[in-house]
């Protein structure tokens, strides 16, 4: 019997077809999942009176960038942008603290009731974000926290799905290590911190990034507890200037929207390879 | 000997976590529940013991009936197309492609970087009926114009595709990383076999990749029922209602009408909906999983 490699382009090719069919594919729905962000590009650079064309032009014929600057005029985005960085650091770095200590006594410790506190962890992990918001609104309400950046950080600060990655990580670490340490009279605190942490880099790293992306896209729970454009986010500045502009001025609010996605989706193709990685990793592992 | 210190050391470690998971995770759960069973209004400020009334008032409304049928209509068309897409793309991706193979993949992953928000608009302005690019390119195939987010049988079609885009790239990712450990001299026995590809993709990498399908079921079962950016910023539930999902409804009534009794009670309903389609969902996946092996 004839072998035959085990790819698709061997099997296009016994259709007759060959590698050129498969970038085809490819290249076609690639274009289609890039067309809505390069059409609100051009959108966000174009003149108001070239975006009302009977064919649509994808280069703007008059390219311009007053409707960015007619943008910070209109809404604060710069400070928008400002508080969207201190809420997600504020969230990541308390993260970074809570997570490790944790993840350390399940990956290394050994105590009474472990399983059962695992489990609540994981518990977190699985729940539907939007599952907590009413009662958790209430709480923020009670504690006299409405409206403040704070508000927006607090249910965040501990995370089951960082104390599950970094757990994982924490237990492949060999236990001559540990003993090695313990010689060298470094243990529990400094252990984690000088040994257990730089060995779990990547995870963490995978996690920062996950963590980073997710809160910058947050909307249900700024947009409850949040009242005030002083302490907005992006996200939900762009909601309320959709709102407040009401349409029609398609420029502008794209130039928004644009706004509100480049700073991630710049670190995202200058560091392409470790946000890739990243998600593939942690979306296995978890 | 274990000191003392060694002893309580753990408990002491797991405090920080602790106060902050029964304080924002259990504490919420628990009181979603008790607060479901009390009137607590505008009308009724201080909450009032009514047993199951907000549970009896819900089931007889028809229109939660409608926000459940859409909410399930939501999910389940939303959930087989994003997967297929991101397994047919994972498998294309996984072939030899040269550096296009990086843009490829950019290009299919990058709206997993931008926010719901910002996809929302991206959308709204695709799909306007007058100037949108979509109308203008279906126009040329001779489709008359469709009004998209306005029509009542258009709104919820034209929110699954956003959602869409939006996601598949970052379940093609799982299953490309599922696919990446798959053993590779199965398939070159298989080839030895004479199988060919699409044997090899039935008999091999299907039921291989049955533990990541389970991982992505689950992570877009939850996904998809927390649905709420994209309908408060494409159509605010409208029009008529056809639109409107669980989390959005659960929004108008705790935030909007300031109702936290009813707001609860539907909270409890979303959690044991999503439970009860995730085990439906793993019973049936576990059966087709023992009938490959």
């Amino acid at each position: 019997m004839r072998s035959r490699p085990a790819t698709f382009s061997a099997a296009l090719h016994r259709l007759g077809l060959n590698r050129l069919l498969l970038h085809m594919i490819l290249l076609i729905v690639s274009t289609i999942t890039a067309a809505p962000y390069f059409w609100a590009l051009s959108t966000s650079l174009k003149l108001r009176r070239d975006v009302f064309t009977p064919v649509p032009q994808w280069i703007p014929p008059n390219p311009t960038l007053q409707n960015y600057v007619d943008l910070f005029y209109m809404a604060p985005f710069g400070l928008f942008l400002v508080n969207t960085i201190l809420v997600v650091s504020g969230i990541l770095v308390i993260q970074l603290i809570t997570a490790p200590l944790a993840a350390y006594v399940f990956a290394r410790l050994r105590f009474a009731g472990s399983g059962f506190l695992f489990g609540l962890f994981l518990v977190q992990m699985m729940m539907p974000i939007h599952a907590v918001v009413v009662p958790n609104y209430l709480t923020i309400n009670a504690m006299g926290l409405l409206d403040t950046r704070l508000a927006m950080m607090l249910p965040f600060w501990a995370s089951g799905y960082a104390v599950f990655l970094l757990r994982q990580a924490f237990r492949q670490v060999p236990r001559d290590f540990e003993d090695a340490a313990l010689i060298d009279g470094c243990s529990g605190l400094r252990f984690l911190w000088h040994v257990l942490l730089p060995l779990a880099k990547p995870t963490v790293i995978a996690f920062s990034l996950i963590s980073v992306v997710t809160h910058w896209n947050d909307f249900l729970w700024p947009l409850i507890v949040t009242d005030s454009p002083a302490v907005r986010t992006l996200t939900i500045g762009l909601a309320m200037f959709v709102q407040q502009e009401s349409g029609a001025d398609w420029p502008v609010l794209m130039a928004g929207t644009i706004f509100v996605t480049l700073p991630l989706l710049l670190l995202f193709l200058v560091y392409q390879r470790k946000f890739i990685e990243s998600f593939m990793y942690a979306g296995l592992k978890g | 000997m274990r000191t003392v210190n060694q002893r309580i050391s753990p408990y002491l470690y797991l405090i920080p976590s602790l106060i902050l998971l029964v304080a924002f995770t259990y504490y919420p759960i628990l009181s979603s529940v008790y607060i479901s069973l009390h009137e607590w209004n505008l009308f009724t400020p201080e909450p009032k013991f009514v047993g199951f009334e907000n549970y009896t008032i819900l089931f007889g409304d028809p229109l939660f009936w409608r926000v459940a049928r859409n909410t399930l209509v939501y999910v389940a068309v939303t959930i087989p197309i994003t997967m297929a897409m991101a397994l047919i793309m994972a498998i294309l991706l996984n072939e030899r492609l040269g550096w296009l193979r990086n843009a490829y993949r950019v290009a299919a992953f990058y709206p997993t970087m931008i926010p719901m928000a910002a996809a929302a608009m991206l959308w709204v302005w695709l799909l306007n009926p007058g100037i949108g690019l979509i109308n203008h390119y279906l126009a040329s195939f001779g489709v008359p114009r469709i009004e998209w987010l306005y029509n009542m049988d258009w709104a919820l079609p034209a929110i699954m595709m956003t959602a869409i885009w939006k996601n598949f790239g970052y379940f093609m990712l799982i299953y490309l990383a599922g696919l990446q450990n798959l053993p590779g001299e199965l398939y070159e026995a298989a080839s030895l076999e004479g199988a060919g590809f699409l044997h090899k993709v039935r008999l091999i990498t299907l039921p291989l990749l049955a533990p990541t399908t389970v991982f992505v079921v689950v992570v877009g079962i939850i996904t998809s029922f927390n649905v709420f950016d994209l309908v408060h910023l494409m159509t605010q539930g409208g029009p008529g209602n056809r639109t409107n999902v669980l989390v959005y409804y659960i929004y108008q009534h705790a935030f909007r009408f300031a109702d936290y009794g009813m707001g609860s009670a539907l909270t409890v309903v979303f959690v044991v909906m999503i439970l009860a389609v995730i085990l439906v969902l793993m019973r049936l996946l576990e059966r087709r999983t023992h009938y490959e092996v």
